[in-house]
């Protein structure tokens, strides 16, 4: 790791949330008046469009991670094909791990790039990476952000360790002109989150504890 | 700046390896079957590999890779998987036979059991995989070519793979976009689209060997329109293309051939055909897709191959299964063509209105 190109990035806004069945309140009456966008949202879009606002990104690039994706999505269309009944388009639509981003690009008219990554257990790490990669590149801001939706009907059957089953931690971060007072990323054990959200989740709280310059490795 | 050099590559989809599928492409002929073992009751063209064992094959793909260059391993090279689908059938077939999640392994089921099952093969520096539906290993390319440019890395392994499952080809037929003949892209009639699987593998470096191309430039974009319709206006296509033309430091004209997302829908055909009308003046364009079919997450990776081939040759690939030309304003060529050819265009776009265009130059 040592010998890895690393940038410092200033966290410009910073937002998490996790439940351990479901997110109650992510107030998407507000943010996102349009019933007819709003009922068909995930609840990885859902909880996506939540921590963007919060840091109050209204557009440019970003970068987006999730492990499973769409999980309640894909289990619908197995259902359907099990069933042999209909599959439903929207749900079809919904299934691919770039819904999140692309409903916030339909929300607030957002014509830059979105990069969807979805590394196992180390996709928020690498969604900071990638995230600084454009940050750096750009020279822009970049909402750089990851969701786990794990809530469908029988998920103890595969899941035995995950106490919270959805969360979602997001960063607004850009290219920092020094590295005064910037620290590495100190990663958190917190119980309930999962490793693929804990790197991320790990800046968010160190945002929250003041520290406002990290380093990451590209 | 440090370039992006693509020193290696090969294939597998429907029509074989890599050798075998531009020898198909140039004799104009399709590697579409019609199936009806996904749906009995709907017959539609897929492109299927016939392999047992997908993960065997991607294996053997990249070890084709790493014995045509100059590398003795991958410790000093970063993998990056583009897949839209990752081991979404190892899921069905346990879900289908039991009813139930219990012998579904979450570590198989996500994008990342391709990077998995590579990290046990072979040994990389690191490992990152990207997910953005059909444009996923056209984004991994363009997050290497960044990453090469700015040093990060000096190596770097891009995978394209995607297998053909029922969540993909029952899905689209939701849709209504799949045709239950080999598709017909840019055909006035044509009927939709023909789903595949392949794998696609590329060997990205900053510095070149015997008989390098070139990735030049690289442009993205998204569409804010609809999350599986293209922008009727193809302002989104448009933008991907300019700003992939402005990265390679490079005007229209340039540009020799374009090897097009041409799907065969109603949709992505006419839309695309008006952003190439608006942007270019007459340049040759093709969709390979006749031939493979849509390889959703690998078909970026697919047709990267396709357009550094066509470099190599100085041959333009012909619109294979092409009847009746819709748009009379794109220049279609009806069969393969030799000149020399310097740049190629290739897009890709996929659901949620995202874009992204690459573009590929021969080496001196």
């Amino acid at each position: 790791m040592q010998n890895r190109k690393k940038v410092v990035l200033n966290i410009v806004a910073s937002s998490k949330i996790a439940a351990p069945i479901k997110i109650e309140d992510l107030q998407e009456k507000r943010i996102v008046p349009k019933m007819m966008i709003r009922r068909r949202l995930t609840r990885n879009a859902k909880i996506m469009l939540y921590i963007a606002d919060q840091c109050e990104f209204k557009g440019g690039k970003i970068v987006y991670g999730s492990a499973f994706g769409e999980l309640q999505a894909t289990v619908g269309i197995t259902d359907a094909i099990v069933n042999a009944t209909q599959i439903s388009p929207t749900l079809f639509q919904n299934s691919v791990y770039n819904s999140a981003p692309s409903y916030f690009s339909l929300l607030y008219g957002d014509r830059d790039e979105i990069i969807t990554l979805s590394s196992g257990m180390q996709t928020s790490r690498d969604v900071l990476r990638s995230s600084a990669l454009q940050a750096l590149v750009s020279g822009e801001e970049i909402l750089c952000v990851a969701t786990e939706c794990l809530d469908i009907p029988h998920i103890d059957e595969v899941n035995s360790c995950q106490s919270y089953l959805e969360m979602g931690a997001g960063v607004v971060l850009s290219l920092a002109e020094d590295s005064l007072d910037a620290q590495e990323i100190a990663l958190i054990e917190e119980d309930g989150i999962i490793d693929s959200m804990k790197d991320l989740w790990s800046v968010v709280t160190m945002a929250e504890k003041g520290i406002k310059k990290v380093f990451v490795y590209l | 700046m440090i370039k992006t050099y693509i020193n290696g590559y090969e294939s597998y989809s429907c029509a074989g390896d890599t050798e075998s599928l531009m020898q198909t492409i140039y004799a104009n002929q399709s590697c579409i079957e019609i199936d009806t073992s996904f749906m009995p009751e709907n017959p539609v063209g897929l492109g299927k590999m016939g392999v047992n064992d997908f993960f065997a094959t991607l294996q053997e793909v990249v070890n084709k890779v790493l014995l045509q260059s100059n590398l003795e391993d991958f410790s000093n090279t970063l993998l990056l998987v583009g897949s839209s689908v990752g081991g979404m059938a190892e899921s069905e077939h346990h879900y289908f036979k039991d009813k139930n999640y219990k012998n579904i392994d979450p570590s198989r089921h996500a994008i990342s059991v391709i990077s998995k099952s590579l990290s046990h093969d072979f040994s990389f520096l690191d490992t990152r995989c990207v997910s953005t539906a059909c444009t996923s290993s056209a984004n991994a390319m363009l997050l290497a070519k960044r990453l090469l440019s700015v040093g990060a890395y000096e190596n770097i392994l891009i995978v394209g793979a995607d297998a053909l499952c029922y969540t993909t080809v029952c899905g689209f037929h939701a849709l209504s976009v799949l045709s239950s003949k080999k598709c017909t892209p840019f055909s006035k009639n044509r009927e939709g689209m023909n789903v595949a699987e392949a794998i696609a593998v590329l060997l990205l470096q900053n510095t070149p060997t015997q008989g390098a191309v070139e990735l030049l430039g690289v442009g993205a974009s998204s569409d804010a329109f609809h999350m599986t319709n293209p922008d009727p206006e193809a302002k989104g296509a448009i933008s991907a293309m300019q700003k992939a033309l402005d990265d390679a430091g490079l005007v229209a004209q340039n540009i020799d051939y374009i090897n097009a997302h041409g799907t065969g829908t109603m949709a992505n055909d006419t839309v695309e055909g008006l952003a190439v009308a608006t942007l270019f003046d007459n340049v040759f364009i093709s969709s390979t897709k006749a031939v493979t079919g849509h390889t959703l997450g690998a078909s970026s990776a697919l047709e990267a191959i396709i357009s550094c081939e066509v470099i190599k040759h100085g041959m333009i690939p012909p619109q294979v299964s092409l009847t009746e030309v819709e748009n009379k304003a794109l220049n279609i060529p009806q069969k393969a063509l030799k000149k020399e050819v310097r740049y190629v265009m290739s897009n890709s776009f996929a659901f949620g209105g995202n874009n992204t265009s690459l573009v590929f130059g021969g080496v001196e």
